[in-house]
């Protein structure tokens, strides 16, 4: 399923037969038909009418909307996506955190809200990162000049902050999900 | 000590087995990371320790050890109720990151699984070992708990490597080493063998598993019978037990039971907690399409001491408007007034595939297939809203009650999300850590704070 997942996520659609026997690199095409016909008697997929495997979980997504003011563009559907596979790369290694605390308001990251942080990957300067610098844990901005790391707030009322004894970055935020009611 | 090798093919096929290190304990640090490095043990809620961190196990904490002892033991230990949701969130993802890297993996238990990567060198272009240790090390990183691996021939040897060192262990051993493992592992740890048999193998003279392979094959066939010869050729090398890539499908039988703290003398109490039990056995076999040909009602006393009666069904069913009635009867028979009981368990046995209800001679079929019908709509009201959202109404006397001391909420339900109820979370952990910036701030001004040491 995980194969099947990033294919979607990669390229907003599911697989064909066709595509199916190259993702499992089966020999026929009749293998990559039962594999499906087998996952869809599971559960975990669905096909349509037509036999075609359809996305499970979606979400219409209205193309873009000008805030303000009515566009054409809302009535016309796109194309479907699914907001958890649009928010989690990898849904093996995310998990969620509430947000406390102001220090990330300019990096679109406010109290109560939920990121979502993706474990085992290597953080790049400008990534947000939850991290545990010389044991307290925070959340701030991964910076890095040369070879000296710092964590930046996204809040001018806080300082940089210098690891002094060491620095674990527990995991790199991927999406901020924010709920106003 | 020399022994002769038992054979000299090293890898004639690749056999993983993956064990987490003290599961629940280590998944518990993951999603509180300040207490990792801290002894940690869960089970609060049953009295007993269900998991302890390998921190807690350094002070001789062991699984099943009461929580009072382990006061005595630990005293800085920190305590928390189990957080069954969290723990199979994890195991699923567990299972998931090791079908990354090869199709056939068999979920053995909630920490352990089993995986064949026979035939995979070509494909990743590295040894088995390296695949190994690759889906290790991708195991921990993503989900930040550790966990042993063993690599071998067969179920039997993967499962002795796994233990051979932990926690975070490797241990990979080629056919051409494995007289080696096999003379450093005493009879006990064998897979399969229990208190008995490692008794009557001693009294054989027999110490250690190298001893056991190299008796005769008809020797073990005639003392140890057809399973004694499936261990005898697995220790060998031999693929024997198969690696089963279904889920869990087929049941003998199923069993709910639930230890309710404190302890309880209230008929009505006890029998809703028996009810809530035969509820729960009702909807997983419901869940596989079974029906059940036996029931068996037991409470479990104070003092440990069980009574138990069982009823053969006229008709299998597993219809909980038709089994509670029945149940309640049992529960009439062996409940004593006066004396209090910790647990209550209900047994569905002889089980089988449901098929059209073959009505009884005396039985009402109107009725019976009206109760049927109301299982199906339970189950989709429950399927919607939560696990017994509907109960029958004995149940309703587990509600309002005073809780124990230890009935301490779990992290997760303690902590619900903008749009979760108490019975549907997002299937994502929840990270306990505490981000706010402010600590940090403030440390960072006028005086610096020394670094907290967590201990």
């Amino acid at each position: 399923m995980q194969k099947i997942r990033s294919f979607q996520a990669r390229w907003g659609r599911m697989p064909s037969y066709s595509e199916l026997q190259d993702l499992f690199q089966f020999a026929s095409k009749n293998a990559a038909y039962k594999l499906a016909k087998r996952l869809i008697s599971e559960g975990h997929l669905q096909a349509d009418e037509t036999g075609r495997l359809k996305s499970r979980w979606v979400l219409p997504f209205a193309g873009q909307v000008v805030a303000g003011f009515p566009s054409p563009a809302e009535e016309e559907l796109v194309d479907v996506m699914s907001l958890d596979q649009y928010l989690i790369r990898r849904p093996e290694a995310s998990f969620l955190l509430k947000v406390t605390g102001d220090s990330m308001i300019e990096g679109g990251i406010l109290p109560g809200d939920l990121v979502i942080i993706e474990r085992g990957k290597s953080p790049k300067s400008g990534d947000i990162v939850l991290a545990q610098i010389d044991r307290e844990w925070t959340l701030k901005y991964y910076k890095k000049e040369g070879k000296t790391v710092s964590l930046v707030a996204g809040n001018p009322k806080y300082p940089v902050l210098h690891p002094k004894e060491e620095l674990v970055v527990a995991g790199v935020v991927g999406a901020v999900v924010r709920r106003y009611r | 000590m020399t022994c002769e090798p038992v054979r000299i093919d090293s890898w004639p096929r690749g056999i993983l087995h993956l064990d987490g290190d003290g599961f629940f304990a280590s998944i518990e640090q993951a999603i509180h990371p300040e207490l990792k490095g801290r002894p940690v043990v869960t089970g609060i809620e049953r009295g007993i320790v269900a998991a302890a961190s390998y921190e807690a196990k350094a002070y001789g904490v062991k699984r099943g050890v009461p929580l009072s002892e382990v006061r005595k033991l630990c005293p800085q230990c920190v305590m928390l109720p189990s957080d069954y949701e969290t723990y199979s969130l994890f195991s699923k993802r567990m299972y998931a990151i090791m079908r990354d890297f090869t199709p056939e993996v068999e979920e053995y238990s909630i920490d352990e699984a089993f995986a064949d990567l026979t035939g995979f060198r070509m494909l990743y272009h590295c040894s088995y070992e390296e695949i190994a240790r690759r889906m290790k090390i991708q195991v921990e990183k993503d989900l930040g708990i550790t966990v042993s691996v063993g690599l071998s021939l067969s179920k039997s040897l993967a499962k002795l490597c796994s233990k051979f060192r932990k926690p975070s262990g490797f241990t990979a051993v080629p056919g051409h080493q494995l007289h080696i493992l096999l003379a450093r592992t005493p009879l006990e740890k064998v897979w399969g063998f229990g208190p008995n048999k490692t008794a009557y193998l001693n009294k054989l003279g027999l110490k250690t598993a190298y001893d056991y392979v190299r008796l005769s094959r008809d020797f073990v066939k005639r003392r140890l019978g057809k399973i004694g010869v499936e261990i005898w050729s697995e220790l060998q090398g031999e693929y024997v037990y198969k690696i089963d890539v279904n889920a869990k499908q087929e049941y003998q039988s199923i069993c709910k039971s639930k230890t309710f703290l404190p302890p309880s003398p209230d008929p009505d109490y006890v029998k809703a907690q028996l009810l809530r039990n035969l509820e729960s056995a009702c909807i997983k076999a419901r869940r596989y399409d079974l029906v059940a040909g036996r029931m068996t009602v037991y409470l479990k006393r104070q003092n440990f001491t069980t009574v138990g009666l069982e009823a053969v069904l006229s008709r299998p069913t597993v219809a909980t408007l038709q089994l509670a009635p029945l149940a309640r009867g049992l529960f009439e028979k062996i409940f004593e007034g006066g004396t209090e009981y910790r647990a209550t368990g209900v047994v569905l046995s002889h089980l089988e595939k449901a098929k059209p209800i073959q009505f009884g001679l005396f039985e009402n079929p109107l009725q019976a297939v009206k109760i049927e019908e109301a299982s199906k709509a339970i189950d989709a009201i429950n399927a919607h809203y939560g696990k017994h959202s509907i109960f029958v109404g004995d149940a309703l006397k587990l509600q309002g009650r005073p809780r124990g001391k230890n009935d301490i909420r779990t992290y997760r339900r303690d902590h619900l999300l903008p749009g979760e109820t108490a019975r549907r979370h997002i299937g994502l952990p929840l990270l306990a850590v505490d981000p706010d910036s402010r600590i940090i701030g403030a440390c960072a001004d006028a005086t610096p704070k020394p670094p907290r040491i967590l201990n």
